[in-house]
């Protein structure tokens, strides 16, 4: 008996010894954590810093033998220093390596070369995209890496800069925190900055609006010499860059959709032009219809916002925010301006750029009137640019602010 | 001294319990996708006439298990369908159990291994899985029961916690249109649901445990409460993937539950890729289904060949379940084609055997009751 006690014990030992997942042990100080990632053309311009002369040969040992294909990308990853930064003098908390290939995950993999510790994929924030790749491959493509390995996070934040997308790697954050996680909570307050469309262009939502055919859009990020900004949208038809949006156009947008928490509407006092009245949306009710009636296709907005006078431009002796006339006429100013955000984003999307923007239209037709879009999907992006849209505002001024 | 934990009785409630557990496991990842697939919008409509049409199935064991109360489907199926055919059909009975704990094992270890141990083979990992689920089996009824009872409470309570948290993420429109034209493919599609409701069958085992406490009707009432709660479940996952992927992101994934709690981020907390935690409440999930069909196995061959025990048949299927499993991981072809035959096997039991056992022991009553005069 104590002889099998003894031999169960240690086939015990034995099976934990081979079923105790010991195998995927990854200490924390072997992994280099990547923060951002970086997608450029693969001759796009070097580091800052590296003497031109050296530029080919820097070139020449950051990549390797291909047998296949064309080298068409350059990726560059930032990766997090975990020691303490020497004499000090080094500001920055990351550094950045790159290479060029044709495959995400075999730069990935070969980057391992450039690297004493394996690189690590979970926490990577953002992906900035340059416009040249996204002009030479499609979207789909070159998030498919991302996509589809399960160490990436699903939330993390895709950009795209007119410019090259390394440089914002380099970038050092002016309140010392890491320029990955910075650059992915700069979007975090989208909700209350009317000009980033922030909602619906993480990772995951991008890979929905692929998988379903749809349009898309994404944020657009720039810097010029220290200073870095999101502002506008770039516009995806399928997968195909179309051209970017400005800032106007993507509060009109924002209105549309009804994805804003907070506002601010600037307009010129209705009795002195040269004054300005600024409103802030505090809460808003947003209804978007498709109707049909017979062939026609056309769709109403409902909007109804309700917020408090920010902030008076002007005089206040002569703008008298405590006159409940005053405030009517203020109130009637702010839906007509916010009217003419919606129409001038609408002629952006159906006119200029002809695209039905993340197919907020297509989905709602699909939704509400499903008969019609099955008569009518295949011409969709025909019939869109001549859809009529009719606007309701209705802007309800709560609070004066806590002047008069 | 007598075995405490050799159960002969277990009340309704218990029954219940035990077919949810034995119903919902594994197939709440490996499902939806091929689901949703088929039936795009109307997945959800096709949870609710499956959960239907499966408890008629179960009422329909129900009741002829009624007209044996002390035996099983082990033992009156010879008498049914004479030592050949009843052979058969016990062998069919078992194949259900067996087929599924395969198709579980091989699955669980892909998951397992794609998003939690990727340099861990998944051999290993059903291994692993294999041997807690063996020990757990080879004990008496009353400690499975007890297994069973803690992991409903625990288990299931957590899983939906964490399950919960996607709704985060849910975006009402994405279910639109709620109807779908097609009615057919609806009704056939509730039909195909037979994977994530299989497991029912185990009533045919156990009814002998509760008969005496319970007239048909009770039965009949308690099975549509567990049918209840596991269509309430199986809406509540498709609803949910629906909602937060869209029907065309879902059919792209292989395991759209995972990817759905995968986008789910928690303001002001720490808590970060849930799908971890998902599969970490969805494990004892898996477990108890498991652990609980390995023991049905076993004690359909413990009474076929008439022993007293049941753990040494549970132990000579391990090598054979470990084996097949493993077979079933590296071609996704022979996987769905055993998977298109589970459906099949599982179907034809239910609708074929089921009804057609009942129709000759109300015939064998019959001549029995005439010759008796």
């Amino acid at each position: 008996m104590a002889k099998k006690k003894i031999l169960a014990c240690m086939m015990l030992i034995c099976l934990c010894m081979f079923t105790a997942g010991c195998w995927d042990r990854r200490e924390l100080q072997e992994r280099n954590f990547v923060l951002a990632v970086a997608i450029d053309t693969a001759d796009a311009g070097m580091k800052p810093g590296v003497n031109p002369e050296q530029e080919p040969e820097v070139k020449r040992v950051e990549t390797f033998v291909q047998p296949h294909g064309t080298k068409r990308y350059r990726l560059s990853l930032q990766l997090l220093k975990l020691g303490k930064n020497g004499d000090g003098k080094d500001k920055s908390k990351t550094y950045v390596i790159s290479n060029t290939g044709d495959s995400m995950f075999e730069m990935a993999r070969d980057m391992l070369g450039q690297s004493s510790k394996s690189l690590w994929f979970e926490h990577v924030q953002v992906i900035i995209i340059s416009e040249a790749v996204l002009r030479q491959t499609g979207l789909g493509e070159i998030l498919d890496f991302f996509k589809r390995d399960s160490e990436m996070r699903s939330r993390m934040r895709v950009y795209v800069t007119p410019g090259e997308a390394r440089p914002f790697l380099e970038y050092i954050p002016p309140n010392k925190e890491a320029g990955g996680m910075y650059l992915s909570n700069m979007i975090n307050l989208h909700v209350k900055n009317l000009h980033v469309p922030g909602k619906r262009t993480e990772l995951a939502s991008i890979i929905q609006y692929l998988d379903s055919n749809s349009n898309l859009v994404m944020n657009r990020i720039e810097m010029a010499d220290k200073v870095v900004k999101l502002g506008g949208l770039v516009l995806f038809k399928k997968d195909k860059f179309i051209g970017y949006v400005d800032e106007y156009a993507v509060a009109g947008m924002k209105y549309i959709f009804g994805s804003e928490k907070s506002a601010i509407v600037t307009i010129p006092c209705p009795d002195h032009p040269d004054h300005q009245v600024i409103f802030e949306l505090f809460r808003h009710d947003t209804r978007l219809r498709p109707h049909v009636d017979g062939d026609t296709i056309y769709f109403t907005l409902d909007i109804n916002m309700y917020g408090n006078i920010g902030e008076l431009q002007g005089d206040i002796e002569l703008e008298n925010t405590m006159d409940s006339q005053y405030v009517d006429k203020l109130e009637s100013a702010f839906a007509d301006e916010i009217k003419r955000t919606i129409l001038y984003s609408m002629q952006i999307s159906q006119n200029q750029m002809k695209v039905d923007i993340l197919n907020l239209f297509a989905s709602k037709l699909k939704a509400y009137e499903p008969d019609t879009w099955a008569k009518v999907k295949e011409q969709w992006e025909e019939i869109y640019p001549d859809i009529p849209l009719v606007i309701s505002v209705n802007v309800s001024i709560r609070n004066i602010g806590s002047h008069r | 001294m007598a075995n405490l934990e050799a159960k002969t009785y277990m009340s309704t409630l218990q029954l219940m319990i035990v077919t949810i557990t034995t119903c919902i496991g594994a197939q709440i990842m490996l499902s939806p996708r091929a689901l949703i697939a088929s039936l795009g919008q109307a997945a959800w409509i096709s949870v609710i006439i499956g959960g239907v049409i499966f408890y008629i199935a179960a009422c329909l064991m129900l009741k002829l298990g009624k007209q044996y109360p002390d035996e099983t489907l082990v033992e009156y199926a010879p008498r049914l369908f004479g030592p050949l055919g009843g052979s058969v059909i016990v062998l069919w009975f078992n194949l259900l159990f067996f087929l599924q704990i395969i198709e579980i094992f091989s699955g669980v270890g892909k998951i397992i291994t794609f998003f939690m141990f990727d340099r861990t083979p998944p051999e290993v990992v059903i291994l692993g899985l294999l041997v807690v689920c063996t020990y757990c089996a080879l004990q008496d009824w009353g400690t499975i029961l007890r297994v069973q009872q803690f992991m409903f409470f625990v288990a299931y309570s957590m899983l939906t916690v964490v399950w919960l948290a996607s709704m985060l993420n849910f975006q009402p429109e994405n279910m639109l249109p709620l109807w779908t034209a097609n009615g057919k493919n609806v009704i056939s599609g509730g039909v195909s649901t037979w994977p994530m409701y299989s497991g029912y069958e185990c009533v045919l085992l156990l009814l002998p445990l509760v008969y005496r406490q319970a007239n048909f009707a009770k039965l009949a009432k308690i099975m549509g409460g567990a049918f209840g709660c596991m269509t309430l479940f199986f809406l509540m996952i498709i609803i949910i993937i629906i909602g937060v992927l869209t029907v065309e992101n879902a059919k792209s994934i292989p395991y759209p539950a995972l990817n759905v709690i995968r986008s789910v981020e928690l303001p002001g907390t720490f808590i970060e890729r849930l799908e971890n935690y998902l599969l970490l409440t969805w494990i004892p999930v898996v477990f108890d289904t498991l652990a609980v069909m390995m023991f049905f196995m076993g004690q359909v061959c413990m009474r076929y060949y008439g022993y007293v025990d049941h753990r040494p048949w549970v132990l000579m299927l391990v090598p054979i379940v470990y084996v097949c499993s493993i077979l079933l991981l590296d071609d996704q072809q022979v996987y769905d084609t055993i998977s298109k035959y589970t459906l099949w096997a599982g179907l034809g039991f239910s609708f074929a055997v089921v009804p057609l056992s009942l129709i000759l022991s109300w015939r064998q009553k019959r001549k029995a009751g005439a010759r008796c005069g």
